[in-house]
């Protein structure tokens, strides 16, 4: 029996699916990354359910210095933003998330950030 | 345009200043009046039911604002012409669309209070939530003015304007209504 090996097609960028990236500040307290993921996911999974919260689809893309860069699928911003309403504390330490711009590259908001 | 209740105000000017948004805060007495006028927030007097005839004259050229709820309520909120309805229950079909259309007329702001659905678990945040998206509805339909307000007691709780933007437009209202209702100017 021949093994066939067959290249993977990888689907081309003009047909992938469009993210948009929120920057975020996170005020009143320093929180490390893993405790800032695990407390906004269970906040935003309460509150979207697990249909919901798939597809807004956030991911955390970078977090420096108390800003975070956070993925989701294009059109699910305003979900995404509202929803962190609900993120009032990570580890007993009240918090504030502040968006501060949206975008369609990280470029624009590392350059806005300064990170 | 955000809307608290009486709390630490000078850690709540602080986060006014930061967030770059007037503030106004709901009072009782005067003495609440002046330490909010003294801060550089806007003061709104909170009328009840029970408040007498004499008083809400008295409070005539203030800002005031209702506790919605009941029937009874909303239609205080018409006849004094107050500036904000707070958190408005439609349970019953206590809010409708002659009541929108009436508080359109009066350019009065529905507002929805936040922390109280931070405080609500799961199932109760649901009916709430179900609640408000038909408030919405008749707000959009009459373009009667409707923010989301944070609404708290605490400094720390308070929510920037473009979360609350966004959570008025997942509600179901309209952007541009959404922005403009929480941009108005205050005197």
């Amino acid at each position: 029996m021949n093994i066939v090996k067959v290249k993977k097609s990888t689907v081309p960028l003009s047909k992938r699916e469009r993210k948009r990236y929120v920057l975020f500040e996170i005020l009143n307290a320093q929180v490390s990354e893993k405790d800032f993921y695990f407390g906004f996911w269970i906040e935003l999974l309460s509150f979207f359910g697990s249909k919901g919260l798939a597809e807004i689809n956030p991911k955390v893309v970078l977090f420096k210095e108390n800003k975070v860069i956070i993925k989701c699928n294009r059109g699910k911003e305003t979900d995404l933003i509202g929803g962190t309403a609900f993120v009032d504390k990570i580890r007993n330490k009240k918090i504030i998330l502040n968006p501060l711009l949206t975008s369609g590259t990280i470029r624009t908001l590392k350059e806005f950030a300064k990170i | 345009m955000d809307v608290v209740y009486t709390q630490p105000l000078k850690e709540l000017l602080q986060m006014s200043v930061y967030f770059k948004e007037p503030t106004i805060v709901l009072v009782e007495n005067e003495k609440d009046e002046k330490v909010a006028k003294l801060n550089t927030l806007f003061p709104c007097y909170l009328i009840t039911e029970s408040t007498s005839d004499n008083d809400i004259q008295k409070l005539k050229g203030k800002l005031r604002a209702v506790v919605g709820g009941s029937i009874k309520a909303n239609e205080l909120a018409v006849k004094i012409k107050a500036d904000y309805l707070i958190s408005p229950s439609n349970s019953k079909q206590f809010f409708d669309l002659s009541l929108a259309k009436k508080l359109t007329d009066n350019n009065t702001t529905v507002v929805l209070m936040f922390e109280e659905l931070m405080k609500l678990n799961s199932f109760e945040r649901h009916l709430y939530w179900k609640n408000y998206t038909e408030v919405a509805k008749y707000c959009k339909i009459k373009k009667t003015k409707f923010i989301v307000a944070s609404g708290c007691k605490d400094p720390l709780h308070v929510r920037p304007k473009i979360v609350r933007s966004d959570l008025a437009q997942m509600l179901g209202y309209s952007k541009e209504l959404a922005n403009s209702s929480i941009e108005q100017e205050l005197k």
